[in-house]
């Protein structure tokens, strides 16, 4: 039973963590953002670069990636998404090209594979990271056993999540992001520079999909298409939970982790996410404002 | 010359082209040139739905793909193979090798739901359903969709997660759909003693005709007057609503129409390329679709077609190596967010600006515009 | 008589606010209305309950004698009333033309229309000359001015042959010169069509009608010809302001 709620909850922070960068792009600033994927997996990239080439220890990736897929994020806003405010299905459609390209600059190297330089690590095949020995070990609790990588992946998640959450509720600059995410204009008549906030904003949400990255590519393996069905997966989190609602990304996640998991349990992988669709589908219909809908939005 | 006489006068030497076209490729090429026209329609099917509509169904694939391998199952039911296996009737390969030992012979009962492919006997059975499914799927999806007011955002994420819903059940159901592997070993699409070889070029013209059919069908439906209506609609569907119209049967209408055609393609496709898959319900294979009308343009019958065509043939003609691919793929991007960004009505809607403009200035009144001389006329005074 | 509108003591409450308190309003066949009102005296409540968008907690609304009260939108707008909405809201895409096609929507099924051409009516050419816009039929609504388009959202209402039409500020947002030209519109219509327009501009006012029905905190305040409203003492410290139009 324990391990039904663990690997529920594993499957619900990993999702979160995706979704969470979603939900505050697309709560707080109208913007669909369909290259999130690509950020999870540059951030993954990021981490086989910065292991096989600088020696950084897996741990510090994190902050590297972050600060990688944020100044991705950063230069997105500021070239293309700046031009599709208040154009959300554009965003959609534009985020997407975005993404296209991505993957292939990753599969060609960035280029180099053109003039012939493969570099390893990179390029259309399939990467690895290896993680340190002390996230490995299992534990074992009250005759349960415990996954570290898993429980550090939880661990992170929560910590994120305090981190947004102390962003946004406790410093002046997200005071100045809810407040252009609940009137632009009248923010912006106030002095705010709301096209600051929103680069900055969308400089977060991926950054913390680089951190996902990361700690996915001590999951699975890493490919250059690894991001596309996580956009999908953390879209469908945040319209359930509900438009410009963190919680509610944070209660979708849960619920549809600990759904994937059950299922999983009891059928196979594929039906789990079926059923995940189907419910979602049946969500949104039924409450296509989400589970915890903000007004106003 | 008017965007209506280019219309016209492309619509035309398109069809030209198109008739002359076996007397100068081989074989191969008109084969593939075949394929690319059934996206053809399914480009014509995404500019009903979306263009006029302003429904952005992004699983589009779904419609396809159940027109596909409705086909499909009448067509593998048919192909020599099904009946080697000794059995009186016949039964997929596939089935054979999944069948439990000990299991009937039968198709009602060799693997769970194998008794679904036995109408699909019947070879107009298929067609009927590669046309019928599709509608019902979209009608049912359509009606509860529109009339619960989800909006554009919310009806493109459900479209998306009901195709890859939808591509997880196939490939999970391995003993009725062979899974991954999808149909293959199919017969030759046959009508009344004629048979299509993929090959040959009347398989080429059967494709032509559809796509003429329905570039015809789809141009009439958008200039009546519920495609005026629809318009209306998508530009603002609340005033619609006001005006007395229900707005919900507009759009599940043409929901459906676009998804009849998609099925439509989905079985030409089979009838020439001979096989149905999963990848049809594929993410990539949707999304493309969006990418070919909004190049093409979306509020252009003809354009999303063409652009569904043009992109497919430059895609195919990148995929000779591996560099040149990528590369493409890379334009590709680049070039969808160029017209997400500066062309909302694609190419054809850019090249329709240039003719309007060229037609000469509009004499357009910018000051306050005179009422009629004193007398008015009698109708406007009462009685 | 020949009252083609008849309010009798209709109240509409908001949770427990009294937008509109036991009103009573007749308007005769033919004849332009104006209703005038601070902000929030409930005018455009009104509008709403006549056109069924808001409901009534009580009393009546009678239209050609039919009780049309509390039923919905849509029937109320196919019995013959008509309403232009403060914030013009038309179909930006479409030309003028298209726009009026769309808005005789005597025949709103899907499958009917399917097989219908778009057509021009005798009704839409007459409708385009009244509102000036036949030179514009053509041009996308999206294109055309502030003044422009709230003609031409007139004309769709008029398209439809309303008996009543229910105008909420007409010229709001317009120039002088563009009142005054929806000030000859208007009058060209009276007789035909019973008019009910709420506005704030006392010159418009003036030109176009000879009953004033003032409305302040739900109620109605006065109702007269317009000079006597204008020199009604009441109406003035209510509305017009006590140091207004030069009264002691």
């Amino acid at each position: 039973m324990a391990e039904i709620i663990f690997i529920g909850l594993s499957l619900a922070s990993i999702l979160l963590l995706v979704a969470l960068g979603l939900a505050i792009t697309y709560g707080a600033m109208g913007v669909i953002n369909m290259a999130h994927g690509e950020l999870v997996m540059l951030g993954a990239y990021t981490a086989v670069l910065a292991i096989r080439y600088l020696h950084v220890p897996f741990v510090l990736c994190m902050p590297l990636a972050f600060l990688v897929s944020g100044a991705i994020g950063y230069a997105t806003e500021r070239l293309l998404v700046r031009h599709l405010y208040g154009r959300l299905i554009d965003t959609l459609l534009a985020t997407w090209g975005l993404s296209y390209i991505l993957i292939q600059l990753v599969r060609v190297d960035f280029g180099l594979a053109f003039l012939g330089i493969n570099i390893p690590g990179l390029g259309p095949g399939l990467q690895y990271v290896p993680i340190p020995a002390y996230l490995t070990q299992p534990v074992m609790i009250g005759g349960f056993h415990f996954q570290i990588y898993r429980s550090f992946i939880i661990l992170v998640a929560l910590l994120l999540l305090l981190l947004t959450w102390w962003l946004i509720f406790r410093t002046s600059y997200g005071m100045q992001l809810r407040a252009v995410s609940a009137n632009r204009n009248m923010a912006a008549c106030c002095g705010i520079n709301d096209r600051r906030v929103n680069a900055w904003t969308f400089a977060y949400g991926s950054g913390l999909a680089g951190v996902a990255g990361v700690l996915l590519a001590g999951l699975q393996t890493v490919d250059p298409d690894m991001g596309t069905h996580l956009v999908i997966d953390g879209f469908l989190v945040v319209v359930v939970g509900g438009v410009g609602s963190i919680l509610g990304a944070i209660a979708s996640s849960a619920v549809l982790g600990e759904i994937n998991g059950l299922v999983a349990l009891w059928w196979n992988d594929t039906v789990a996410r079926a059923a995940v669709f189907a419910l979602v589908i049946a969500i949104i219909i039924v409450r296509p404002r989400g589970l915890f809908a903000l007004q106003g939005r | 010359m008017t965007p209506r006489v280019a219309t016209v006068v492309g619509s035309v030497l398109l069809i030209a082209l198109a008739l002359v076209l076996p007397a100068l490729v081989g074989a191969l090429w008109l084969n593939r040139v075949a394929q690319f026209m059934t996206y053809g329609i399914l480009g014509v099917a995404m500019a009903i739905a979306w263009g006029y509509a302003g429904i952005l169904n992004l699983g589009q694939g779904l419609y396809f793909g159940i027109g596909a391998y409705m086909l499909a199952m009448s067509l593998k039911l048919a192909a020599p193979g099904s009946l080697e296996g000794g059995t009186p009737m016949p039964i997929p390969d596939f089935m054979l090798w999944n069948a439990a030992p000990g299991a009937p012979q039968d198709l009602c009962c060799i693997t769970p739901g194998s008794f679904l492919w036995i109408p699909f006997q019947r070879e107009w059975f298929g067609v009927l359903m590669g046309l019928v499914v599709p509608a019902v799927v979209a009608l049912g999806i359509g009606y509860t969709m529109f009339r619960a007011r989800v909006s554009g955002v919310y009806v493109a994420i459900i479209t998306l997660a009901l195709a890859l819903l939808a591509r997880l059940v196939l490939i999970n159901a391995q003993p009725v759909t062979n899974g991954f592997n999808g149909l293959t070993s199919l017969s030759f699409f046959t009508v009344g003693g004629i048979e299509f070889n993929p090959y040959q070029p009347r398989t080429y013209y059967l494709v032509v005709l559809v796509l003429a059919l329905s570039l015809v069908l789809a141009q009439w439906l958008v200039s009546s007057r519920a495609g005026l209506i629809l318009q209306a609609i998508r530009d603002d569907e609340n005033r619609t609503r006001y005006l007395g119209y229900n707005v919900a049967s507009y759009q599940v209408f043409f929901f459906v129409v676009s998804a009849v055609l998609a099925g439509a393609a989905g079985m030409l496709y089979v009838v020439t390329a001979q096989f149905a898959s999963p990848t049809f319900l594929d993410v990539a294979f949707s999304l493309s679709m969006v990418v070919w009308a909004a190049v093409g343009g979306r509020n252009s019958v003809i354009g999303a077609a063409l652009g569904a065509i043009g992109l497919s043939v430059l895609s195919s003609a990148a995929s000779e190596t591996p560099a040149l691919l990528n590369a493409w793929q890379l334009l590709l991007g680049a070039i969808f967010i160029v017209a997400v960004l500066f062309l909302p009505r694609g190419l054809a809607g850019a090249f329709n600006d240039l003719l309007r403009r060229r037609a000469g200035p509009d004499a357009r009144e910018d000051v306050v515009p005179a009422l009629p001389a004193s007398g008015a006329r009698p109708t406007m005074t009462g009685p | 008589m020949d009252s083609v509108l008849a309010v009798q003591g209709l109240t509409v409450e908001f949770s427990g606010f009294k937008a509109v308190d036991g009103l009573d309003l007749d308007v005769a066949k033919g004849e332009i209305r104006v209703v005038i009102g601070a902000n929030g005296a409930g005018k455009t409540t009104l509008m709403d309950a006549i056109s069924g968008k808001a409901p009534a907690s009580q009393g009546r609304i009678l239209f050609n004698s039919a009780d049309i009260t509390n039923w919905p939108e849509h029937r109320i707008a196919r019995a013959g009333v008509g309403r232009k909405f403060q914030i013009p809201s038309i179909f930006k895409n479409l030309s003028v033309r298209q726009n009026y096609r769309v808005a005789l929507s005597q025949e709103p099924g899907v499958l009917r229309n399917v097989f219908r051409r778009p057509r021009d009516t005798a009704r839409i050419a007459e409708v385009l000359d009244l509102v000036g816009l036949a030179g514009s039929a053509d041009e996308p609504a999206g294109n055309l001015s502030h003044g422009q388009t709230q003609w031409m959202e007139l004309g769709m209402v008029l398209v439809q042959d309303p008996a009543l039409i229910l105008l909420d500020e007409p010229t709001a947002g317009m120039t002088v010169a563009e009142t005054s030209r929806t000030a000859d519109i208007i009058n060209r219509l009276h007789g035909r069509h019973t008019l009910l327009v709420v506005e704030h501009d006392m010159a418009f006012v003036r030109s176009i009608c000879r009953t004033i029905t003032v409305m302040h905190m739900g109620r109605k305040l006065a109702e007269g010809p317009v000079e006597e409203i204008e020199h009604d003492p009441a109406v003035r410290e209510a509305y017009l302001g006590s140091g207004g139009i030069g009264h002691a």
